[in-house]
């Protein structure tokens, strides 16, 4: 095979020229002097906003006298794609079937929501929380009083504006 | 015998004269929803869910009682059936609390399964639901009467099979339920657990497996009830290597759709957690976990050194094709006495409406697999006792599945050479220079030979502890290195070779036992059909 060559002819000076591309850069960066749009927060003093549907580390809703609202039906353990739930039932002295054991296992977890999804009794939620630093593994598998204890707020199943995504 | 033939969802079926529109259906893989009929009991037709469309008929009729016609034509799944089961299942979902979540039926729960294939998806009922609570009906029997479909599946039990009319419906309406008389609960019924079984939905429950595992997590393995001679045909159901509970399987020669109480009971030794998971050898520096290799091969070695009579203690818990690997140990090591003790009840337990389902006097599973390998009894009704003979001379001593629990810390010290082969620890066993571990029947694969004179199989439903090994494995190699012969594979083989030396297990494989078991004083060329 002949080899062949190929012209390449030098672009002129008015496209090569760095000269428009610094000038249009500069003019952003005077932009920006004289009406500064801030994108810089200075977490974790000012706090992350998150979304509605933010899903991150769970809780368990109680009731008023301080019971866990779950009744131990097995969904969540069946559903969790990771299976990361270990749940083990019982009947409490009223007779209430409920969890005697129930943990999951935040590092295992992938965050999907389904435990949440399939809750007949809207006892587990994911929840808008991201802040999970602990000094050892064992910490991150959440027993029930843990999860009982938490107090961010729990994560919507559909964006409240925007009807549309329920 | 004459058979009609129909056509129903518009295929043609023929069937015998007499039977019910819902079996021809079943014939063709046809299944109509119901609740009240059950196929041992008798059929009030009271469910009113299995009504199908009858060509020419004036109104739906109930399938479960309506007989085969010639030339009927049936729909069961066109629109006026499907219509019919609709409104029959929102009816039942009037006063249904829909409490699936905290129901024990939930996944086996028949009114579960039709409302999800063919009920309404959102009832319309705005009345509040009559509310009962539940009550306790005695023995294993928890009832929740606002889950009740009145199908009365459990007051039929009780008066067709049982025999002893413990149930009745009262009160009229929607204040119907189920209750027994004056609070008598169910007076410890032995048969009583199997209303639960036949419940179509989670009214009736077992407090045993009250709120324990989820229908849907179980695993269910085809066993033989280890708890009486009878060997009811049973399912293990297993979570997590953990059984849970016994579950009867049907067969009609044996057991029907029953099982005992005292049978379904008793399961938890199967979970029991203190066991041998080594094998141990005892030397002159005490005790060792050598690998069962080694310990197999150091056993070889002292077996045949061993001199004097070889005796050995078998239980009849045991499998045939573990007793067999024995028999056929002993018998290469010169022959000798084997014995067996097992508990003996001092009364039989029949189900008067099934008499063929007896808790027999014998509770071990397999006396009459023992009895035909020649194993000779010893010992009280209590298993216990009746060693002496055994214990007393030298030479060598095998005990096998018996876990010796009335036999003094010295038992066998007499003895050249003890080898005990269980799955538990044994303070009787503390002299043996060998402690094997082996598996429970619920972790090995075997045959048991039921009072029937009827061998039937059963599986693996548990993972063995440890490195427990089944006994037919460890004395099968045993006995055939002595002999030279390659190891047995598999417990199909030993019971192969089993059946090649007794002859009422003439001609009689694994394949042929199949799922149900074989019943041995037919012609062994009857042998295989079901």
């Amino acid at each position: 095979m002949a080899i062949s060559v190929k012209l390449v002819r030098r672009p002129e000076a008015a496209r090569s020229s760095y000269l428009r591309a610094a000038l249009k850069g500069m003019s952003l960066t005077f932009r920006h002097m004289v009406n500064p749009r801030k994108v810089t927060r200075s977490y974790p003093e000012e706090p992350t906003e998150l979304h509605a549907r933010w899903r991150g580390t769970h809780r368990m809703e109680v009731h008023a006298d301080g019971r866990p609202k779950c009744v131990a039906c097995g969904l969540c353990p069946t559903v969790c794609p990771a299976n990361c739930i270990r749940l083990v039932g019982g009947e409490d002295d009223q007779g209430n079937r409920y969890p005697i054991v129930y943990e999951i296992d935040e590092f295992r977890c992938i965050f999907c929501g389904m435990c949440q999804e399939v809750c007949p009794v809207e006892a587990i939620h994911v929840g808008q929380h991201f802040e999970n630093a602990e000094y050892t593994r064992e910490r991150f598998v959440y027993d029930l009083d843990r999860l009982m204890e938490q107090e961010h707020p729990v994560t919507a199943l559909w964006d409240p504006s925007d009807p549309a995504s329920e | 015998m004459s058979t009609v033939t129909l056509t129903i969802d518009g295929r043609q079926v023929t069937v015998p004269e007499g039977t019910s529109l819902l079996h021809a259906a079943q014939e063709i893989g046809v299944e109509v929803p119901h609740y009240c009929y059950h196929p041992a009991l008798s059929a009030p037709a009271q469910c009113r869910l299995c009504l199908v469309d009858v060509e020419g008929a004036p109104k739906p009729m109930p399938s479960c009682v309506t007989q085969a016609q010639d030339g009927q034509v049936v729909r069961t799944d066109d629109g006026l059936a499907r219509e019919m089961r609709k409104g029959v299942l929102e009816f039942y979902l009037i006063n249904h609390p829909l409490d699936c979540p905290i129901c024990d039926q939930s996944g086996e729960c028949k009114l579960q399964d039709y409302v999800h294939s063919e009920g309404r998806a959102h009832g319309r009922g705005i009345e509040p639901k009559r509310v009962f609570g539940r009550d306790d009906f005695g023995g294993d029997v928890l009832f929740y009467g606002d889950r009740c479909v009145m199908c009365t599946r459990c007051v039929r039990f009780m008066e067709e099979m049982a025999q002893d009319p413990v149930l009745t419906v009262v009160e009229r309406g929607d204040r119907a339920v189920i209750d027994t008389f004056f609070e008598q609960g169910l007076r410890d019924s032995p048969y009583a657990g199997n209303i639960v079984d036949i419940c179509p939905v989670g009214a009736l429950v077992s407090k045993d497996f009250l709120h324990k595992a989820r229908a849907w997590d179980l695993d269910h393995t085809p066993s033989v009830c280890p708890n009486c001679s009878q060997g009811c045909n049973i399912d293990i159901h297993t979570r997590d290597n953990v059984v849970h509970r016994l579950k009867p399987r049907e067969n009609p020669e044996v057991n029907g759709h029953w099982m005992c109480d005292y049978g379904r009971g008793r399961y938890e030794w199967m979970n029991r957690g203190d066991r041998i998971e080594e094998p141990f050898v005892r030397g002159d520096g005490g005790w060792s976990a050598p690998g069962w290799h080694a310990a197999l091969a150091s056993l070889r070695e002292r077996l045949e050194a061993c001199r004097g009579p070889v005796r050995a203690v078998a239980a009849a818990h045991a499998s045939n094709e573990d007793l067999a690997a024995l028999r056929e140990l002993m018998d290469r090591l010169g022959g000798g006495d084997i014995v067996y003790r097992s508990p003996r009840a001092p009364d039989e337990v029949p189900l008067p409406g099934f008499p063929v389902l007896t808790r027999r006097r014998d509770l071990a599973p397999n006396t009459r697999g023992a009895e035909l390998l020649g194993l000779r009894r010893v010992g009280s009704d209590d298993a216990t006792g009746g060693l002496e003979e055994v214990a007393a001379g030298a030479g060598a001593l095998i005990a096998l599945a018996d876990e010796l629990a009335d036999q003094p810390e010295d038992f066998g010290s007499r003895a050249e050479l003890f080898v005990y082969l269980g799955a538990h620890p044994a303070p009787a066993a503390r002299s043996a220079h060998f402690v094997l571990p082996v598996t429970t029947f619920a972790e090995q694969e075997g045959t048991f030979t039921s009072v029937q004179t009827r061998v039937q199989r059963f599986e693996p439903a548990l993972r063995a502890a440890g490195h427990a090994q089944p006994a037919w494995q460890v004395l099968g190699s045993l006995a055939a290195s002595l002999a030279g012969r390659p190891a047995p594979a598999s417990a199909s083989e030993v019971f192969d070779r089993l059946a090649a030396g007794v002859p009422e297990y003439e001609g009689l494989s694994y394949d042929r036992i199949g799922a149900r078991g074989t019943a041995v004083d037919r012609p062994a060329a009857l042998a295989g059909e079901r």
